[in-house]
């Protein structure tokens, strides 16, 4: 009974990723139909037909799928972060991920100054600048967590190292900050997060990313299962705890660094999904992970399509709308009193 | 009895957990196709014991499993071998009790593997041997405290393992489902496996095959639970506080008052 | 160019003479379109931007930046602006895409602009080249960096007249500080950028202003454009003027020590109004303006 409503829920949800694709390419600052016009039109300029081609293809495509990926990432960390620390406060910036990324583009901005804007023929080494800072940031921090922590086997000393290395890191940042308030205006641009930047380039290394990170973690499904039993029973049937851990921590953490990297920082998507999912349906750790993806794309690419539509053709923040969004149907799902449902 | 015969079999045992030596030097022999039950006071180390002997605490000294060293089993051989069930385990309330009890078959699914009709088979004979059956699709968290025992201890049964390593199984239960756990278990020795479990109830403890008495740290006793010797050692580990009486062709301990 | 002289000359055909104007005149034109395309810029990443003509579209994200098209009287190229650009008034009506940091790329896109000038800044930069338009970094933080930013959009835009008419904004700044009050030649001032003490130092566009308007900036260069200061060390300061925005001018006496300052005691304190207040810290051809909005309220205090 389980399996058919959680095939049920996933077809839903595949259906309703669709539905946000062919909504995504009709918001923005024009309609749909002045930019069908111009497409089919064949008397229209040549100019327009190009504009309209650029931005159906070129902006608003990758940025819903851009969207979608992102959001699919996040709420993936989110359902690892929740089964691995049997928390289900948890979300995928638990371990310092956050603090690492903003410190990472702190440091590139300050020791690569310019260098970080200009040379224009290394094209891909000023892109790869500030994302790839934000990325080896974020998961040097989990690696700092993991090693305050001396390995992954206590839940509770590992949650504490990550808030510290949080706390810690941020401070850090905040430090180069002071040292150079220019840099104050250029992070911030970074780091709030924002689906409306990506490109293709971006948005298939998003994708690519997490079906690396969801087959690992759908393998290890029963695993995640079993550690809600706790970590001595899962050992007991078998399962090499640490190894495992640490490897989900791992796959944790590229997700996370890989989202935070071209989006930015967006609250509560991580944190969200899996409770709607749970709200829903009640899944193993192998659904959850589709599911939750699927609810975090969903939640995010949403967030994305309002914050274009909403105040056409001003763009408002998308971490304002998924905390809005997410946190509204969350609360009328818990007033609802869903079946299944722990909240 | 002869070594061929011991299921486990431990020789200068010592485990440590945290920075202190909890048991020492332990000589334990725990035979194959017996019930033998661990007792004594708090802090004797009990729990400890079953658990080394899961393999959850790092060994040292001598161990053999089914008549082979421990070093040689591998970790999955050694889960579908032998079965652990922990004292006051906890569960993710969002479980149903089949999806739990199913986790019970993980050692013998690989990482891709689904259930197969082996696996659900030895679902519903657990959950039918706990009386856990009509509710199998209920989550958790709708269960009570003697419900969630029975689930727990059907995940542990559904190893379908050669040696059951069981800390305290009777906790939250009303006493018809007592009995009934210890019928199953009796069920099981009399297949052939081995039983070893860790009692509150004294009373209970004294209906197994064997006993091992225990205190701080060490082995006291071994011996059949019939066996007065046993008896004796057990009202000396109570401090005099316990009386073991015949009842009914059962032998039942009662709290007393030293003379 | 030769005349194309009457059959009167007797060493050629006129037809040839007429041949030759053709091919003279020709070869000019030819001469002068080579000179006017493909003329190159250099922007402050030093990026080169190479144009066949001059921009006739043009977005800017940087308010300083549609403040200087439009004091070199090309407002009319603007088709779109940032959020956070608001002067002069015409612009306001322009449709605004997004701000420096945060540009909304599909408005932008939309526009057709054959040049968008971008903050240094901007992470944006790199999605908007990639989406094929032509970007010019410009951030001017000083008025040597101002002086740059004027010239080069002047050549960007292929006007001649940009040199002179930077010369006529930077008199304005000389001639206001010719009209300070001589008893306040030199005083030392404290301008307050922001709320929670940020100051503007000697090293910020702002700084820059009141030296050339002869007044000495407690806050050394060292200390950056726009440091966090310490309450204590503007009492330590002692400064003689304090210049700040009218928005943060109340209580300034009950700040701890600060009621003996010189400044408050001697009610040499100038606040000013919003528009005068960006035009004196924006790093824009409103230099002049904002000098002279100092000027007269210094002129304004009473001795």
């Amino acid at each position: 009974m389980t399996q058919r409503s959680a095939w049920g829920t996933g077809l839903a949800a595949v259906a309703l990723c669709l539905v946000v694709v062919l909504l995504g390419l009709c918001a923005g600052s024009s309609g749909l139909d002045t930019l069908g016009r111009a497409l089919l039109d064949a008397s229209a300029s040549d100019g327009a037909q190009a504009t309209a081609r650029q931005i159906l293809w070129e902006i608003r495509l990758p940025r819903t799928l851009g969207a979608l990926a992102a959001g699919a990432l996040l709420g993936l960390a989110g359902a690892l972060a929740q089964g691995l620390f049997r928390n289900p406060l948890a979300d995928p910036f638990l371990l310092g991920s956050a603090s690492g990324a903003s410190l990472g583009v702190a440091l590139a901005l300050a020791f690569a100054g310019g260098a970080v804007w200009g040379a224009g023929e290394s094209r891909v080494w000023v892109h790869l600048g500030l994302t790839g800072a934000a990325f080896l940031g974020a998961v040097l921090a989990v690696a700092l967590t993991l090693l305050l922590s001396r390995g992954v086997q206590h839940t509770l000393r590992l949650l504490l190292a990550g808030v510290v290395v949080g706390v810690v890191l941020g401070a850090c940042s905040s430090l180069v900050l002071v040292l150079q308030p220019a840099l104050l205006q250029t992070m911030q641009g970074f780091l709030l997060g924002s689906t409306s930047l990506i490109a293709w380039p971006a948005c298939v290394l998003m994708l690519l990313v997490w079906v690396f990170c969801a087959s690992i973690a759908w393998a290890l499904g029963r695993f995640l299962d079993a550690l809600s039993l706790g970590q001595a029973t899962a050992r007991s049937l078998g399962l090499a705890s640490p190894g495992l851990r640490g490897l989900l921590i791992a796959v944790l953490a590229l997700a996370t660094a890989t989202a935070v990297a071209q989006t930015g920082l967006i609250a509560f998507v991580g944190l969200a999904a899996p409770h709607l999912v749970r709200a829903t349906v009640r899944v193993s750790h192998r659904q959850l992970v589709w599911l939750a993806s699927a609810a975090g794309a969903l939640l995010l690419a949403g967030s994305d399509l309002l914050a274009r539509s909403v105040l056409a053709p001003q763009d408002l923040p998308v971490g304002l709308l998924t905390a809005v969004l997410g946190g509204g149907y969350l609360l009328w799902l818990m007033r609802r009193g869903a079946p299944g449902n722990t909240v | 009895m002869e070594r061929q015969s011991s299921a486990l079999h431990a020789h200068a045992l010592d485990v440590r957990a945290g920075d202190c030596w909890i048991l020492q030097q332990l000589d334990v022999r725990l035979h194959a196709g017996r019930w033998t039950s661990v007792v004594g006071p708090n802090g004797a180390g009990k729990s400890t014991l079953l658990r080394a002997l899961a393999g959850l605490l790092p060994l040292h000294g001598q161990v053999t499993l089914l008549d082979r060293a421990w070093e040689t089993w591998g970790m999955a051989e050694r889960a579908r071998a032998l079965a652990w069930l922990g004292q006051g385990e906890r569960a993710s309330d969002d479980l149903c009790a089949y999806d739990l009890v199913m986790l019970g078959r993980l050692p013998y699914q690989g990482w891709f593997g689904s259930p197969d009709a082996q696996d659900r088979a030895a679902v519903e004979n657990a959950l039918r041997a706990t009386q856990s059956w009509d509710w199998r699709s209920r989550a958790l968290a709708e269960l009570s405290g003697g419900e969630r025992q029975r689930v727990l201890l059907a995940r542990a049964l559904a190893v379908q393992s050669q040696v059951l390593l069981l800390d305290e199984p009777l906790a939250h239960l009303d006493p018809p489902h007592q009995a009934d756990l210890l019928q199953v278990l009796r069920a099981l020795v009399q297949q052939g496996r081995t039983v070893v479990s860790v009692l509150h109830e004294i009373s209970f403890a004294l209906q197994a095959d064997q006993m091992l008495v225990m205190a701080q740290g060490r082995v006291l006793h071994q011996g059949a639970c019939a066996d007065s010797a046993t008896h004796q050692a057990l009202v000396q580990v109570f401090e005099n506080r316990l009386a073991i009486h015949a009842l009914a062709g059962q032998w039942v301990a009662l709290p007393c008052t030293p003379a | 160019m030769p005349g194309c002289a009457p059959a009167r000359c007797a060493c050629l055909p006129y037809r040839t003479w007429i041949g030759m104007c053709f091919l003279v005149l020709a070869l000019a034109l030819l001469a002068g379109s080579h000179a006017a395309r493909a003329f190159e810029v250099r922007d402050a990443r030093g990026e080169t931007l190479r144009l066949e003509q001059a921009p006739q579209r043009i977005v800017s994200l940087l308010p300083s930046l549609t403040e200087t098209v439009c004091a070199l009287q090309q407002c009319q190229r603007l088709v779109g602006v940032d959020r956070y650009s608001n002067f002069p008034a015409t612009v306001r009506s322009l449709p605004q895409v997004g701000g420096g940091m945060d540009p909304d790329v599909e408005a932008i896109v939309s526009l057709h602009p054959d040049l968008v000038l971008v903050p240094l800044s901007s992470r944006a930069a790199l999605r908007l080249g990639s989406l094929g338009l032509r970007l010019f970094a410009l951030e001017p933080q000083t008025h040597d960096e101002l002086r740059d930013a004027f010239l080069k959009i002047g050549e960007l835009l292929a006007l001649p007249q940009a040199g002179a008419r930077w010369d006529a904004l930077d008199a304005e700044v000389l001639s206001a500080a010719a009209a300070v009050p001589p008893r306040l030649r030199g005083a030392r001032v404290y301008f307050e950028a922001s709320e929670g003490l940020y100051g503007a130092g000697a090293a910020s566009f702002l700084g820059s202003t009141l030296e050339r308007l002869g007044l000495r900036n407690i806050l050394p260069p060292e200390m950056g454009a726009f440091p966090h200061v310490n309450p204590e060390y503007v009492v330590r300061a002692n400064p003689d003027l304090i210049l700040l925005a009218q928005d943060n001018a109340h209580n300034l006496a009950q700040r701890p020590g600060w009621s003996r300052l010189r400044a408050l005691r001697l009610q040499q304190v100038c606040a000013f109004g919003p528009a005068d207040f960006d035009a004196m810290v924006r790093p824009g051809p409103r230099l002049g303006e904002g000098a002279r909005a100092i000027v007269a309220c210094l002129r304004g205090l009473a001795p």
